[in-house]
């Protein structure tokens, strides 16, 4: 049961039957009572407008209406026109291209930084763990304003450094259409503070027999990470990646601020979100952009659950084995 | 740290692994960390404090750089010094010369090379004075762009009081606070209500619930976008802030799961004793789960003040004219659009944006990162 | 329309959209009551004459502007009037009060110039002396961030929430909402406003089936702005300060430097006036284009690929039979910028104009000799702590292949169709045309289109701007204007200028961007957009 790693441990109040007597009743009663909050907001903001974007996928309804004609279904064109649109298969490329680097990167920079923040021969650690989460507390339209100029090619600090380096030529990190995923990646890598936190509390968490027992067979420092650390914290990795992969299908508000919702140059930096954005909000294609946000939400539907299959072989429960 | 690590969740025993059964069969061993001597611990200890410096400072570099931007004029920005520094220039008060120079090294035939003012710039030849004798026109042959002028440290502080002024920073400040205030007593008073029916009673469908829960974690929020906006243009709330405080009151999956698995760590015995007294399940929560909870719940209302000092779009597009009534997120967005050619103002602005959520976490850190977050729910 | 001129692009356009969002309460509720008042309004305008028909409808407005809070206008819908009771008490903006017996007039100011934090202060002023001046009608601005005041305006309309008076708009700004305004022959007809005094310019904005659309009230020619200082420095003759027959004219008369004044000159110059930190210029092979001091020219914010096209012959992207065409000389000037800035090194690139010692504002930088923009720049000549810059002035701009093109933009007042309040939009309109004219004017950097008071308003400016710029020269550029307009109307409106616009950023930044291949690939979207 993977999804316990958002819902927490199960309880047995969550598969006991109780049977159907009056006490019974009066207990599902309240705790439906309490529980009712989240049950009319799913209804509401969740139920409803997914229902509701559905219908509109199929009909020709625009935002700004364009003279007088009503909105009507269209059966499947929008489905059919998105299948066969350049921007959206670039949208989906750019995307994969971006994710490709963003989620292997959103786990291994905050462990090996959780790593070194936990390592027993550094000194201040509590200092040096509040310096790494710090940049994390940045609102992001302000990292944006830090970013923008800290990039810039000919004054930026970032290009300094690496010329002083001796790096003749340094890319133009923002304006190169080779050069923006990965530049984003990394200023992605400025936010990991709260993976690193729970990377930490994860290393921690590893019991140190384990440690002992595997020294005591010989093992090297890989074959600690590999046989005791990697196993140990694979749930927690586990859900850094579903956190990783969620985030990566709503990326959208940086390079928007950033760079605008063309996705310059030349598209390079035009991910599905964007596609999606100006479909609907620049081009007033209502329908046409619910059918975007519908494929959206069925590709990462789609890899969640094959990342929620994968789970039973490489992510180890302890409790499977009681 | 560790203590909360382990009483939210985290089994430290591991008895039932392979390895710890390994454990068992051998005396344990001397690490071989224990062998080193004392000097060589030390050693070890600085390289990595070192180690974890040099990738702190670079880590942080963005932020001082934010920092050492905003303490610069423009005319200090322009002459792409790293510090703020200003090129010396001399004020010539009288005679054919009077004006502003810049004061620069000028190498004379004589071998010396004193500070001049350079009045008349010429791509092979220029026209220098010196501000003792400012009568008597140098003529220099070369480029004067070769010259080094002379900077003097000049920072200014002038650029926070302005952005204080144009961002109307006190304005954002009420507004961000009002919306995040009430909507953090929202999703408090909700989530804690949802957590604790989740995490006490039975139920049917429980497990579907709770799925439901996740599900909304995982769900793009663009696809529930426009018709969410539809129902609220509807309810004449576009323009207001009720778009982004209601939606609280209504639960979130991250508190909620937070909150629950904090409820199941506390014992059972606790409610049912105030049951046998009579209690009702809310007076229960109240009187007995609230108190042991304080930590979990004060996580949560900080959780919700940083996302609501945050968010952006929803804010964007619910206030887009309402300049009296955005919070900071979008007055900040809407600050870079007008200055953006005023690159030290706009860095002030963004360090005047960041001041309260990053003094909030200094002062507060220790339940940032003691493990109050969505570790406590891992198992 | 000119929505780029206060800073990066990619800000202004990335919000571009963003509340439209809102039009999805066309769909629901909004859009009866818009349909309504499109009739209210309609019936208002035809009735022209009939005070008394009118008078009835301004009593029913009154009574339901009264309904609205202020900070909520437009929410006519009766749903948790609470709530916005609730919303009301917590706001506190300072918004001027709808006098009691007033007819309240809104006024969207954004979509063109007017949101800029020093212009509001001084438009408030005019408001303030034009309610003061009289007691029937209250007027209220409402500033809206360049950036994203098509989006709001688009937000109000679908929301059922128009403003009465919309401006200044430029020609992109009333392509985006065309069908949205009211004709105003009607009005004109009924006050008896002399429109004849803007000459040639007053039909301007008449559509043949829509009618009087708008009143000119600024236009903004274009010129070459130079720094005196750097050419001084260069020692080079000021490009010319006036046109010749048919706008040719002559560079450096009895110099070595003598020839046409055309693009070739210019960017002959521009090489000499574009120098590295060692003191090498373009012209010498020694020139490092990766520490560039200094630069010959720019093009000032006027860097839209179909705005920069026009520099070289004014053209348009609609054919006759409807498809999609590139003009030629739009393609052999983004060849010749393309040059000038990774070729020669003698334009800023991306990164240039975005680093420190440019700032986002090229030519104000001091680094940059020449630059081609609108009277609008005047706006933006300034330090930090207000003083103007007094080191350039206005030059003819350059011919290419034997054709002058000084690039115009205009700006114009609108009232909406859904407005209530027509005839009190209209006398506010007027007050703004005449009395408040020429403060307004000196606010926006806008040349008048009235001719009478043009004197007077470059008086005024020569009150900034000290060193005695030749306006002459850019108000000469009215002969030369393009034709069509670059911001003129095509098919699809949004998502063809979405796309020419999409070309500016790699002709910016990618040295080996192949311009004729992304040319074909334009052709053929903007077919496939289009629909031919």
């Amino acid at each position: 049961m993977a999804t316990t790693l958002f819902a927490g441990s199960p309880d047995e109040t969550d598969t006991v039957d109780i049977g159907d007597g009056r006490l019974a009743k009066r207990e599902r009663r309240r705790g439906l009572l309490f529980v009712s909050p989240w049950l009319i907001g799913l209804t509401l903001f969740f139920v409803f407008p997914i229902v509701a974007s559905l219908v509109m996928s199929f009909t020709d309804y625009r935002l700004v209406a364009d003279g007088d004609e009503p909105t009507k279904f269209v059966g499947l064109e929008n489905w059919r026109t998105m299948l066969g649109d350049d921007n959206v298969r670039n949208g989906l490329w750019v995307t994969a291209k971006f994710g490709l680097l963003f989620v292997p990167m959103s786990i291994f920079v905050p462990l090996g930084f959780a790593y070194l923040l936990t390592s027993e021969r550094l000194w201040g650690r509590s200092f040096f763990r509040v310096m790494f989460y710090l940049p994390s507390m940045v609102p992001f339209v302000a990292g944006v304003i830090v970013w923008r100029f800290y990039l810039n090619n000919q004054s930026g600090w970032l290009s300094r450094l690496l010329r002083g380096a001796g790096w003749e030529g340094t890319p133009n990190f923002l304006n190169d259409k080779n050069w923006v995923l990965p530049t984003l990646v990394f200023m992605a890598m400025w936010g990991v503070g709260n993976s690193i936190i729970i990377f930490i509390a994860a290393l921690n968490g590893v019991p140190t027999q384990l440690y002992e027992a595997a020294k005591i067979d010989g093992a090297g420092k890989w074959r600690l990470f590999r046989d005791v650390t990697w196993p140990m914290i694979s749930p927690i990795t586990f859900y850094n990646v579903i956190i990783s992969l969620v985030g990566l299908g709503q990326y959208f508000l940086v390079p928007f601020v950033l760079l605008g919702p063309e996705g310059p140059p030349e598209g390079a930096s035009r991910f599905y979100t964007m596609v999606f954005f100006r479909e609907t909000f620049s081009f007033f294609k209502g329908g046409y952009g619910a059918a975007l946000a519908w494929g959206m939400f069925i590709i990462v539907f789609a890899i969640t659950s094959l990342l929620f299959w994968s789970a039973k072989f490489w992510v180890h429960y302890e409790y499977e084995e009681r | 740290m560790t203590a909360t690590t382990t009483a939210t969740g985290v089994d430290r025993k591991g008895t039932g692994n392979r390895l710890g059964r390994m454990a068992l069969a051998k005396e344990p061993q001397k690490s071989f960390r224990d062998l080193d001597g004392p000097t060589k611990r030390f050693i070890g200890k600085a390289g990595v404090t070192l180690f974890a410096t040099i990738i702190m400072v670079g880590f942080l570099l963005p932020l001082v750089f934010m920092g050492v931007t905003s303490l610069k004029t423009e005319d200090q920005l322009a002459n792409q010094q790293i510090l703020p520094k200003t090129v010396d220039t001399v004020t010539i008060t009288e005679g054919e010369f009077a004006g502003d120079y810049d004061l620069l090294s000028v190498p004379l035939p004589d071998g010396s090379t004193p500070a001049l003012a350079l009045v008349k710039p010429g791509r092979e030849e220029s026209t220098f004075v010196d501000p003792a004798a400012p009568e008597v026109p140098i003529e220099w042959v070369g480029r004067w762009r070769t010259l080094e002028p002379g900077y003097t440290l000049d920072p200014t502080f002038e650029n926070f009081g302005r952005a204080y002024d144009r961002l109307n920073f006190l304005q954002l400040l009420r507004n961000t606070g009002v919306i995040a205030g009430l909507g953090m007593a929202g999703t408090v008073i909700s989530s804690t209500l949802v957590a604790y029916g989740l995490s006490r009673f039975r139920m049917r469908f429980k497990g579907l619930i709770i799925a439901s829960l996740v599900a909304t974690i995982i769900l793009p929020r663009f696809v529930t976008l426009v018709p969410t906006y539809a129902v609220f243009s509807r309810l004449g709330w576009v323009g207001t802030w009720w778009p982004l405080i209601v939606p609280h009151f209504f639960a979130n999956a991250y508190n909620v799961f937070l909150l629950r698995q904090f409820f199941l760590t506390i014992p059972r015995d606790l409610d049912e004793a105030a049951e046998i007294d009579g209690a009702g399940p809310l007076k229960t929560l109240i009187t007995v789960i609230l108190p042991q909870a304080k930590g979990a719940i004060l996580a949560v209302a900080l959780f919700h003040f940083f996302f609501a000092w945050n968010d952006f779009l929803e804010p964007l597009i619910y206030l887009s004219g309402r300049r009296d009534l955005q919070p900071i997120s979008v007055g900040l967005y809407e600050f870079l659009g007008l200055y953006d050619t005023a690159i030290p103002l706009v860095q002030a602005g963004a360090i005047l944006s960041m001041s309260v959520p990053i003094l909030v976490f200094l002062s507060l850190q220790k339940i940032f990162l003691g493990g109050i977050d969505l570790s406590g729910s891992l198992k | 329309m000119i929505s780029n001129r206060h800073g990066s692009r990619r800000f202004r356009r990335g919000a571009s959209a963003v509340a439209a969002l809102a039009l999805v309460a066309a769909a629901c509720g909004g859009s009866d009551d818009a349909e309504t008042s499109v009739d209210d309004a309609a019936t208002e305008a035809d009735a022209g004459d009939e005070a008394e028909a009118e008078t009835e409808a301004d009593a029913e407005t009154e009574a339901e502007s009264d309904g609205d809070t202020e900070e909520d206008a437009g929410d006519a819908e009766e749903v948790d009037a609470e709530a916005e009771d609730d919303n009301g008490g917590i706001i506190e903006g300072e918004q001027i009060e709808v006098a009691e017996g007033t007819v309240e007039v809104r006024w969207f100011i954004g979509l063109g110039t007017g949101s800029q934090d020093e212009q509001i202060d001084a438009q408030d002023e005019i408001v303030k002396t034009f309610n003061a001046s009289q007691d029937e009608v209250t007027l209220v601005p409402q500033y809206v961030d360049n950036a994203v005041a098509s989006d709001v305006l688009a937000t109000q309309i679908a929301g059922g929430d128009a403003p009465d008076l919309i401006g200044p708009v430029g020609l992109a700004g009333s392509n985006a909402f065309a069908g949205q305004y009211l004709d105003l022959d009607p009005l004109v007809a009924s006050s008896g406003y002399d429109i004849d005094q803007f000459g040639d310019a007053k039909d301007v904005y008449r559509d043949p089936v829509d009618g009087l659309l708008g009143i000119p009230f600024a236009v903004f020619p274009s010129a070459i702005f130079y720094n005196t200082e750097l050419f001084d420095e260069a020692g080079l003759p000021y490009p010319p300060a006036e046109y010749g027959d048919g706008g040719i004219t002559m560079y450096g008369e009895g110099t070595e430097f003598e020839g046409e004044w055309n693009y070739d000159k210019l960017e002959e110059i521009a090489l000499i006036l574009s120098v590295d930190s060692n003191g090498n210029d373009a012209t010498s092979a020694e020139y490092d284009q990766s520490s560039i001091e200094q630069f010959g020219y720019v093009h000032q914010w006027t860097e839209d690929p179909a705005a920069q096209g026009s520099f070289f012959g004014a053209g348009s992207v609609v054919q006759e039979d409807g498809s999609a065409a590139i003009p030629e000389q739009w393609v052999a000037e983004w060849k010749w910028y393309q040059n000038m800035v990774h070729v020669n090194g003698a334009t800023p690139n991306a990164d240039y104009q975005a680093s420190d010692a440019l700032a986002g504002n090229a030519f104000n930088s001091g680094r940059v000799a020449m630059a081609n923009t609108h009277l609008w720049y005047t706006c933006c000549l300034f330090d930090e702590d207000g003083n103007a810059r007094t080191n350039f002035n206005l030059a003819a701009v350059p011919n290419y292949e034997g054709t002058v093109t000084s690039k115009l933009h205009g700006d114009s007042f609108r009232i909406h169709k859904d407005t209530d309040n027509p005839e009190q939009t209209f006398a506010a309109l007027q007050y703004l045309l005449e009395e408040g004219a020429l403060d307004l004017l000196t606010v926006y950097g806008a040349a008048p289109a009235r001719e009478d008071i043009r004197e007077d308003y470059f008086a005024g400016l020569d009150e900034i701007f000290t060193q005695g710029v030749n306006w002459g020269v850019i108000m000469t550029g009215l002969d030369y204007p393009d034709v069509p307009n670059h911001e003129a109307n095509m098919p699809n409106f949004l998502e063809s200028d979405a796309l020419i616009k999409e070309f500016s950023a790699p002709l910016m930044s990618d040295p080996d961007f192949d311009i004729d291949a992304a040319v074909a690939e334009m052709e053929a979207d903007l077919n496939a957009i289009f629909g031919t």
